[in-house]
């Protein structure tokens, strides 16, 4: 016995083989994005003038033009492909906090955690990008002067924490989930990924620091 | 009340039952199973070790043949099989198992070139055939001349289960587990269904079939120490027992397990000693091969049973809070070997004793573990007595294991037994009729609804569990591996008091539901009932045969005892009815030595005349 | 050492209209050696006769006896009460239906994964009974004896928590099942018709690689890493056409 299948079926189903390379080859090319956007920005700490030298380098080879909308683009995409296996109704939430809080268990809580920080940042990176990318050029002396008012610094320092977890929780979970990080490699990654959302943090909270007390 | 209606209703869904329904199904009959639990939680899942076939495809198995097998067989029963069956089952053996590879099962295979392996703690070196490279390879089980044993790691019964059962999904078997089945509907000449019980709700329901298996396995669980499961109760057995007219076989032929785990009596698998296991006493020594230099460990298990006990007896045990216990050995195997080869028994002495048998000693002692005797069958699989009854496996006395059955053979018999006892049924299908009566049923639910009422509102005061544990007492102590005389008169006496208490037994709970109280409260009559036929039987049986060993009549008595007992239970009686039959129409091998260096034999007359038949 | 062991139980029978759902509490001298499963069977015996639960090998190799212990789905059979703390909470597994107390129907859920992904070698071949067994290399029937090991008891299922949301995902056990067939060159099915079955999101793309499953197992399955092997595969076939021949290198099914 065998199963019959029809050509036509099974292009049809195909489409979540493909939704699912989609999630994580976004997930990764903004992950990539993410850890460049660290070294970038980390151009201040070496002073304003050679920031602004890399942002005019983005913006002379139109990188920052047509880069930028082009990520933001597939930042949503990833938003939305993302949200598909997110708990939407209020039940299921609730299922899976107590899921979570019986199984007193690691990796769950991890996806709990991405799951959150994927839904604050759809929006808060959507705001940190509209208002980068819609007021071009980008100058150290706009982002210091940004930071003058308060409420910018908590943006700010929730977005870096938001975004580490994000994107170093949901590296190690492509790992797993594509078989790359296997049982006997998980406690390593582990580690690794501990390492990566601490080198972010501590690169991007510098950044930030250096910017708050930019002097321009 | 729910009713169903099917050409073949099987009792049971292990092995047995499965392998039954998978033949009936493929022929195209209705057929549903009936299972306490989930097919694939049934007993047979936990049998380790593996099947006997003459395939002669490993090294040491070179030479074998059915014939081979044959011998083996009939020696290990003490002459007490049929041999017509025994005849039968190792011809099929073969083919069963590789119909079984065929549909899935992950033999392990032959691996050309130099083996290294363990015989009674001694390291060997044979060297495999390049041209059966990758054919069913085989181990080596007690009792045997051949290695001849199939497996899959030290999972067989598992795999096989899982791939029977994937077989019977694909066939189209219906299966309606969590149900247990009280009592067959029958009119004296026809057996027409069951009355069952839904272990979901606790409804009634009826089942009418044209024919009916017992499937339902061994009844271990009337000892104390057994290596069952806690639902190898005897159902079925009762069930037949409770007809009046369909008789159990053999009864009194209990097989104990050398090798059960002290304190929770789990197995461990006979592959230990035919790996090379070894068992020592409180000294640490070695004492098998004092007692029987050629085999050793590897003698059959009524025999390393009776030994183990024997020198236990002798204030050779270890002393535990749990009783005495003697030691088994198995660490000089290696830790590749035990953890890949014997992983399960690795996992079992680490999971439940917190013992690593890499570095120490397994506490082990003999524990109940088989039932040769069981609802007696032709070699078709036909019960005596019913019209459209058929029994297979373990439930079975269909006679294949006599009074000791090998290891490896009765996991075998649960598969080649259901093939044949199948392709009986589908032959005994085509174009059978048979009138159901309705009031057959009727009158049979309405005793069941009489006894589940009479059982919730009772103040007789009597507590399912303590009977039950009396009665796993008397047997574990009374009808265990050494008898005599005057133990089996007191076993009986008390079991036939428990049988009258039984009828005053109380819920303590409000039996609502599932209520596994009423559950027990149903079987647990059925199961004194069970426990009397082994205890009669085996005080009626004034020899040792096999497994059966009476201290006071020490010898095997082919004059007056090469036959075998049957069983029945009449309506009002509180002992069990027992009549006898020649062991075997035919003797292709007549009664010898059984070659394990113990016993003696009262031949019978003819045995004389015809000679040495080693 | 003796303790007295503090057994919170959850307790309903749907059966009973005067049942509601509620912890019921226990007391129990610990003996030496005492299993979960020997210490269910004394409260019931001596305490409370109604208490539901299943045990059926109590070895661990039937699966019968899952149950969530202090939390974490396991087998109640291989829980040795010296590994729990003095109080120790009990709850019949989520995701399955419940039959009373501990008791889950974890049999009618798997028999349905295992139909619906047709569990079975799928061959055009027909049996010989006169000939030799097709042969196989040993290393290759370890291996798949090493994913039909999975005993079905449906922790893997409990602790995972897209299951929990999502009704129809078909779980790390049931994408093990269908594993233990891919390798094995009997069954006959293509990558586009394994595809057929669970390249789907309630099948391997359903798994958001919680690995719940992984660190539940009571069989230590390789479960994190077959559910990635499948997914790499799946995602491959998806592919179709030119790109999936040029991945397909590296998916050959051995046959």
């Amino acid at each position: 016995m065998s199963v019959d299948t029809t050509v036509e079926s099974f292009k049809g189903h195909r489409l979540a083989g493909w939704l699912d390379w989609l999630q994580m080859l976004t997930g990764l090319t903004l992950v990539c994005f993410l850890f460049a956007h660290m070294l970038f920005v980390g151009s201040v700490l070496l002073g304003a003038k050679s920031f602004d030298f890399v942002a005019a380098f983005f913006e002379r080879t139109y990188l920052a033009q047509v880069g930028g909308p082009i990520l933001f683009f597939l930042f949503l995409l990833h938003g939305f492909l993302g949200a598909r296996k997110m708990p939407f109704r209020t039940k299921e939430q609730k299922l899976i906090v107590r899921h979570a809080k019986m199984m007193h268990h690691r990796d769950t809580w991890f996806w709990v955690i991405q799951a959150i920080t994927g839904a604050i940042l759809l929006v808060i990176a959507s705001i940190h990008m509209w208002t980068v990318l819609s007021d071009l050029p980008i100058t150290a002396a706009k982002g210091a002067h940004e930071l003058e008012t308060g409420l910018w610094l908590i943006f700010y320092l929730l977005l870096i924490i938001v975004g580490a977890l994000h994107g170093c929780i949901g590296l190690y979970r492509i790992g797993v989930k594509w078989g790359v990080v296997t049982r006997a490699k998980r406690t390593k990654a582990l580690k690794c990924i501990y390492y990566l959302i601490g080198v972010y943090v501590v690169v991007e909270l510098l950044n930030l620091l250096r910017f708050y007390f930019l002097k321009v | 009340m729910q009713t169903f209606y099917t050409d073949m209703l099987c009792i049971g869904g292990g092995l047995a039952g499965e392998r039954v329904a998978i033949e009936a199904a493929s022929a195209g009959f209705d057929c549903i199973i009936l299972s306490l639990v989930p097919p694939r939680r049934s007993h047979s899942c936990a049998a380790q070790g593996g099947m006997q076939a003459a395939l002669g495809n490993c090294a040491m198995g070179e030479g074998d043949s059915p014939d081979v097998h044959f011998e083996d067989t009939v020696k290990g029963s003490d002459w007490g099989c049929d041999q017509e069956v025994a005849r039968l089952f190792v011809d099929t053996a073969p083919i069963v198992m590789r119909e079984l590879a065929f549909w899935g099962v992950p033999w392990n295979r032959v691996v050309p070139g130099p083996a290294v392996y363990f015989k009674g703690g001694q390291k060997f070196e044979v060297y495999e055939k390049e041209e059966k490279a990758g054919l069913i390879t085989a181990r080596a089980f007690g009792g045997t001349a051949k290695w001849r044993t199939c497996y899959t790691s030290d999972g067989t019964g598992h795999s096989v289960l899982y791939t029977m059962d994937c077989k019977a999904l694909e066939v189209g078997v219906e299966v309606h587990d969590r149900v247990e089945a009280l009592s067959l509907i029958h009119d004296g000449e026809n057996c027409l269904g069951v009355v069952a019980r839904c272990l979901r709700t606790g409804e009634l329901r009826v089942y009418f079939a044209k024919t009916v298996l017992i499937a339902t396995g061994g009844y271990g669980r009337i000892y104390k120490h057994t290596t069952n499961a806690v639902i190898n109760q005897g159902t079925g057995l009762i069930l037949a027992l409770d007809t009046g007219i369909v008789p159990l076989g053999n009864m009194e032929a209990v097989q104990f397990h050398p090798t059960g785990i002290v304190p929770t009596d789990i197995l461990v698998t006979e592959g230990c000693r035919g790996d090379g296991g070894t068992l020592l006493d409180k000294n640490e020594y070695r004492f098998m091969p004092d007692y029987e230099p050629e085999k050793a460990e590897l003698a059959s298990r009524d025999v390393v049973s009776r030994r183990m006990t024997e020198h236990i007896r002798k204030g050779f045990g270890v002393k535990s809070p749990y009783g005495e216990h003697l030691w088994l050995d198995i660490r000089h195997l290696g830790e590749k070997h035990i953890t890949t080869k014997l992983r399960e028994v690795y996992d079992i002495c680490m999971n439940f004793l917190g013992i690593n048998p890499i570095h120490e000693l397994i506490p082990v002692r003999p524990t109940q573990h088989y039932s040769m005797g069981g609802v007696r069958t032709n070699k078709d699989g036909a019960a005596y007595g019913l019209k459209g009854l058929f029994a297979a496996g373990e439930a079975a006395c269909w006679d294949l294991h006599g009074f000791n059955r090998l290891g490896g053979n009765s996991l075998a018999e649960t598969v080649v037994a259901g093939k044949i006892v199948g392709e009986k049924i589908v032959e005994f299908l085509k174009g059978y009729e048979v009138n159901i009566k309705t009031s057959y049923a009727t009158a049979e639910v309405k005793k069941q609804k009489e006894r589940i009422e009479k059982l919730k509102n009772s103040s007789g005061g009597e507590n399912v569990y303590k009977l039950r544990n009396e009665m796993q007492e008397i047997m574990m102590e009374k009808v265990g591996i050494f008898r005599n005389e005057k133990d089996l008169q007191e076993a009986v006496d008390s079991l036939r008091t428990l049988l009258d208490r039984s009828k005053k037994l109380s819920l303590a709970s409000n039996g609502i539901g599932a209520n596994p109280e009423l559950a027990e409260a149903l079987r647990l009559p059925g199961m004194i009932k069970v426990a009397l036929c082994i205890a009669y039987g085996a005080l009626q049986r004034k020899e040792s045969r096999g497994a059966h060993y009476r201290e006071d009549y020490p010898y095997r008595n082919d004059k007056e005892w090469l036959k075998r007992t049957l069983a029945t239970w009449k309506q009002g009686d509180d002992l069990p009815t027992l009549e006898y039959e020649p062991a075997s129409k035919v003797f292709h091998l007549p009664p010898g030595d059984r070659g394990y260096g113990e016993g003696k034999v009262i031949p019978s007359d003819e045995d004389e005349k015809s000679g040495d038949n080693k | 050492m003796s303790r007295t062991l503090h057994f919170e139980i959850f307790r309903y029978n749907p059966m009973d209209p005067d049942s509601k759902p509620h912890m019921q509490t226990y007391y129990l001298e610990e003996k030496d050696n005492m299993t979960l499963f020997l210490a269910l069977n004394e409260i019931r015996e001596t305490q409370d006769p109604s208490l539901q639960f299943d045990f059926v090998c109590r070895a661990a190799v039937c699966g019968s006896c899952a149950m969530v212990i202090n939390g974490r789905p396991g087998l109640a059979c291989k829980t040795k009460t010296k590994d729990l703390p003095d109080k120790i909470v009990l709850h019949p597994l989520p995701v399955f239906k419940l039959i009373g107390d501990l008791s889950v129907d974890t049999g009618t859920w798997f028999r349905g994964v295992a139909k619906k992904i047709e569990a079975w070698v799928h061959t055009t071949k027909t049996f010989d009974p006169n000939a030799l067994e097709e042969r196989m290399d040993n290393d290759l029937a370890n291996e798949i004896f090493e994913l039909d090991r999975c005993i079905e008891c449906g922790c893997c299922i409990a602790a995972c928590g897209t299951a929990r949301m999502r009704e129809d995902f078909l779980g790390a056990a049931t994408i093990n099942k269908i594993a233990r067939f891919y390798i094995d060159p009997r069954d006959e099915r293509t990558d586009e018709e394994y595809f057929e079955v669970i390249g789907t999101d309630e099948g391997v793309f359903g798994c958001m690689g919680l690995l719940g499953c992984e660190d539940v197992c009571p069989k230590q399955i390789p479960l994190q890493d077959q559910l990635g092997i499948m997914r790499r595969k799946m995602a491959i076939a998806s592919l179709g056409g030119k790109v999936g021949k040029l991945f397909s290198v590296f998916s050959k099914k051995k046959k």
